[in-house]
């Protein structure tokens, strides 16, 4: 492929328009054709409200990891609710609209005659043409597919598959009714729009692409969950991390296991708990306001040195906050929530493949390490989709972590005895001979109550050093791009990685010395490498989606001087252009 | 001719050591003189050694209060959790390894004020659990402030003036809740709980002891041994308990009447 493509491709429409489906058909259509896609809906809280839904689709022949800013075609269902992407528009944009000329176009009403004169228009009767190929309006999203296919210069065939495969199974009048749809756009924009569409952007020949999914972060974690064995699934409804239990409450009864509601996000965890205790894989996913009401049962999680998974899909907040916005403002909760000492182990992945592997790896952790693990992840990450290779856990990833005592142990057993490493083998409910009673409360090495000055400390100090080798298993920070001495270093974490690896990527191409540093494990840290990576720079670069720099507060004291803060709280995802921006101002001296 | 004494003291060791039907832990209990838990506590492990279940099967789920240490004395496997959330993690531990029996243990604080809002759902999920409300309409552990199963008008430290609350009647909301096997019992009767117990855990399904019990420390007035042995007395002879209409009627009008008040067919 010699021309290079990176274009945001956008549908919006009223709920109902079909907004949705229509930018999930692009992204798989132009998966298939061989570029990487990347994905992501907005759309509001209320069911059948104000009712604006946006898919936002970013398109390249290069590895795509953020969203862009602009967007480059403007797919409009409903004119009203498109006004509002109007300042999103770049340059030369095209805007495939509903109109029926000649009608006189009302300029107090039409969208169409507040768009910039840059703009490229491509008009067409969406209704009617469905209408007149259908005998009904409902597929014009699909028509609306068939203009931008043939003005981009698409091939139809590769959306024609895309749409016999999603709508094959509901019956043949459906597909049909799609497939005409969609060729009744294709045929009017192609000669319609022969001579105009030179002047729009032309894709490239598109190359076949098999082998690679469209899969959001939450269905990412429900088939990691899945692959790594999981039992029992405890939740309750929360956005977003709600996907999570409807995906595994189709897919988990057919591996023999379980989904169940709970009356709370407090007899989630407390079930998720039990489970492990008793030995079988288990699992929550929750978001802020649920993870706060889970904290307790989390660090009875510590002190007893039970293992459990709790994924947190992160919103907007505090309280309920803004339940579809995108936020990155938990990680305070996550790592320090919760009553007393209670070191704990977060992973926060930054992709959709992230989301698969940390969350098989999850498992294994809380069961060697006996202790929460959190994987914290965002309404972006868990919503947005990426054509990715359809993923696959190693053994080695599954594999049981429980560490059972020895058979010299029966009789007189210590659950909680004192070892190098802090982690006690652990017995479960059935074995014989190794009778014992976990505990929240402090406790001796054979598990009884006790307040004293010496079990305390020693009892506290194994639970942290037990976290502390955690290390070893936790995935190490990555630097991006080599160079020894850095003017600014970015450091990101969850989904707001993708913007500073786009934004480190652009800035050197323009000469800066600039590189990136992820950070996934958020506790433990890997405190000796992010200082390595720091003392490289002459700035570091946070930028987060949170107001007071939750990552900043946690590693800024690793620097020497105090570390620059970039914080977003828009509850959309982190525009490379103001990392770019910043990276700038800080090489050419302007105010930090 | 009698056994000689060192004989007698011999075959308890024996039977001691060989570990077979010893349900008590080697932890002595920290309640109080005359609390009526260790009726509870003896009959359990007499419903334990009775029912002959290998004790390594046998899990002890409890919450914070002085019955939430249950587990301490207890020969079987215990999870001590955090205040109220007993039932969620008895439904894990029982959801996860079918195998073991799960008892579930707590008192009226815990079950139902923090825990309240979990016992209507693990009780209509019907889960095989074997739930124990010690209830003495008091809360003993923070030293005597008033339950939701503590009489209109109790005076404590936390109450000078008296509650103004009603009390709650654990049994009938059991029963509201689609219990399988709800049993309402006196701590002061330990072999009568033991019946119950063992009819409760052979039941399917989730299984409700509603067991009252006496704060000899902070209840002076209320439930007290002399006031309890007055006031409970056995269901009538004639009392069919897989009705679920004389079961509501009996919760309701004769509320300290004890046996099993209901078990589903």
């Amino acid at each position: 492929m010699a021309t290079v493509v990176d274009i945001t491709v956008e549908v919006c429409g009223m709920a109902g328009d079909g907004a949705i489906a229509a930018g999930a058909l692009i992204n798989e259509a132009l998966s298939r054709g061989g570029f990487s896609v990347l994905g992501f809906d907005s759309y509001p809280a209320e069911i059948r409200g104000f009712g604006r839904c946006v898919t936002r689709s970013r398109i390249g022949s290069e590895e795509i990891v953020a969203m862009g800013a602009e967007t480059h075609v403007l797919i409009s269902l409903n004119e009203a609710e498109a006004r509002s992407r109007i300042p999103f528009l770049a340059h030369r944009a095209m805007v495939i609209f509903e109109s029926n000329p000649p009608t006189y176009v009302h300029h107090d009403s039409s969208f169409v005659a507040e768009l910039p004169p840059d703009k490229l228009l491509f008009g067409m009767p969406l209704s009617d043409l469905a209408s007149e190929a259908t005998g009904a309006t409902r597929g014009r999203n699909l028509t609306a597919l068939g203009g931008f296919a043939a003005v981009c210069g698409i091939n139809p065939a590769l959306f024609i598959e895309v749409i016999e495969k999603k709508f094959k199974s509901k019956g043949e009048k459906v597909l049909h009714t799609n497939v005409k749809s969609f060729e009744a756009g294709y045929a009017y924009a192609a000669k319609e729009y022969s001579e105009k569409r030179e002047h729009a952007f032309q894709f490239p020949e598109l190359l076949r692409q098999d082998g690679k999914v469209m899969l959001s972060g939450n269905q990412a974690i429900g088939m990691a969950a899945l692959d790594a064995g999981l039992k029992l699934y405890f939740g309750y409804p929360i956005t977003p991390a709600t996907p999570i239990m409807e995906f595994l409450a189709a897919a988990l009864p057919k591996k023999g296991g379980r989904v169940v509601q709970m009356e709370d996000e407090i007899a989630s965890i407390g079930a998720v708990l039990g489970s492990f205790y008793a030995g079988a894989r288990s699992m929550t996913a929750t978001s802020g306001p649920g993870f706060a009401l889970m904290t307790e049962l989390i660090t009875h999680g510590v002190m007893a040195e039970i293992p459990a998974v709790i994924v947190n899909a992160q919103r907007g907040g505090p309280a309920t906050g803004l339940p579809t916005k995108t936020e990155q403002s938990d990680l305070h909760a996550a790592v320090f929530g919760g009553p007393g000492d209670s070191a704990r182990i977060v992973i926060a992945p930054t992709n959709v493949s992230e989301c698969y592997h940390y969350t098989v790896k999850s498992f294994q952790l809380a069961e060697k390490y006996q202790t929460p693990v959190i994987v914290l992840t965002d309404f972006y990450l868990d919503n947005r989709v990426e054509n990715v290779v359809i993923p696959r856990a190693s053994e080695a990833e599954t594999r049981n972590g429980n560490v059972f005592p020895p058979a010299s142990e029966k009789g007189n057993y210590k659950r909680y005895c004192l070892t190098e490493s802090g982690i006690s083998p652990r017995a479960l409910p059935g074995m014989e001979g190794y009778i014992f009673t976990a505990t929240g409360l402090e406790h001796t090495e054979k598990g009884l109550p006790d307040y004293s000055p010496e079990v305390h400390t020693l009892m506290t100090e194994k639970r942290h050093k037990k976290i502390a080798s955690a290390l070893a298993d936790l995935p190490e920070p990555e630097v991006y791009f080599g160079d020894d001495r850095l003017d600014v270093g970015v450091i990101g974490w969850g989904s707001t990685f993708g913007s500073v690896l786009e934004a480190t990527r652009t800035s050197r191409k323009k000469g800066l010395r600039v590189a990136a540093l992820k950070i996934t494990s958020l506790s433990p840290l890997h405190t000796t490498i992010i200082q390595g990576f720091m003392e490289r720079c002459s700035h570091v670069l946070v930028p987060e989606l949170n107001y007071e720099g939750q990552l900043a507060n946690l590693i800024g004291h690793l620097h020497h001087r105090p570390v620059v803060r970039l914080n977003l709280v828009t509850g959309t995802p982190f525009p490379p252009s103001m990392i770019i921006q910043k990276i700038e101002d800080l090489i050419h001296g302007e105010a930090a | 001719m009698k056994t000689p004494g060192h004989v007698l003291a011999q075959r308890i060791r024996d039977i001691g050591e060989s570990g077979a039907f010893r349900p008590r832990s080697d932890a002595l209990p920290t309640w109080c003189p005359g609390c009526g838990y260790f009726g509870i506590h003896q009959a359990l492990n007499q419903c334990l050694s009775r029912l002959e279940l290998p004790l390594h099967n046998v899990v002890v789920v409890s919450g914070i209060g002085c019955a939430g240490r249950y587990p301490f004395f207890s020969h079987t496997y215990g999870l001590h959790t955090v205040h109220g959330r007993t039932l969620p993690v008895a439904t894990g531990v029982k959801l996860a390894n079918p195998d073991l029996t799960v008892f579930a243990i707590g008192g009226d604080g815990d079950g139902l004020a923090i825990g309240g809002g979990h016992f209507p759902h693990v009780a209509r999920r019907n889960i095989d659990i074997n739930y124990l409300l010690f209830d003495n309409s008091i809360y003993g552990l923070t030293k005597g402030q008033p339950s939701p199963s503590s009489r209109t008008g109790t005076i404590t430290k936390a109450s000078p003036a008296g509650t103004f609350e009603k009390p709650l009647n654990a049994t009938l909301l059991a029963l509201t809740y689609e219990a399988s096997f709800v049993a309402r019992l006196f701590a002061g009767d330990p072999n009568g709980i033991a019946a119950a117990l063992i009819e409760g855990v052979k039941t399917p399904g989730f299984a409700f002891f509603h067991i009252y019990t006496s704060c000899v420390t902070f209840d002076k007035t209320f439930k007290t041994w002399a006031h309890l042995k007055e006031w409970v007395h056995p269901l009538p002879d004639d009392y069919d308990p897989t009705n679920r209409r004389n079961a509501f009627e009996m919760a309701l009008e004769d509320d300290f009447s004890t046996g099993i008040i209901y078990r589903r067919d």
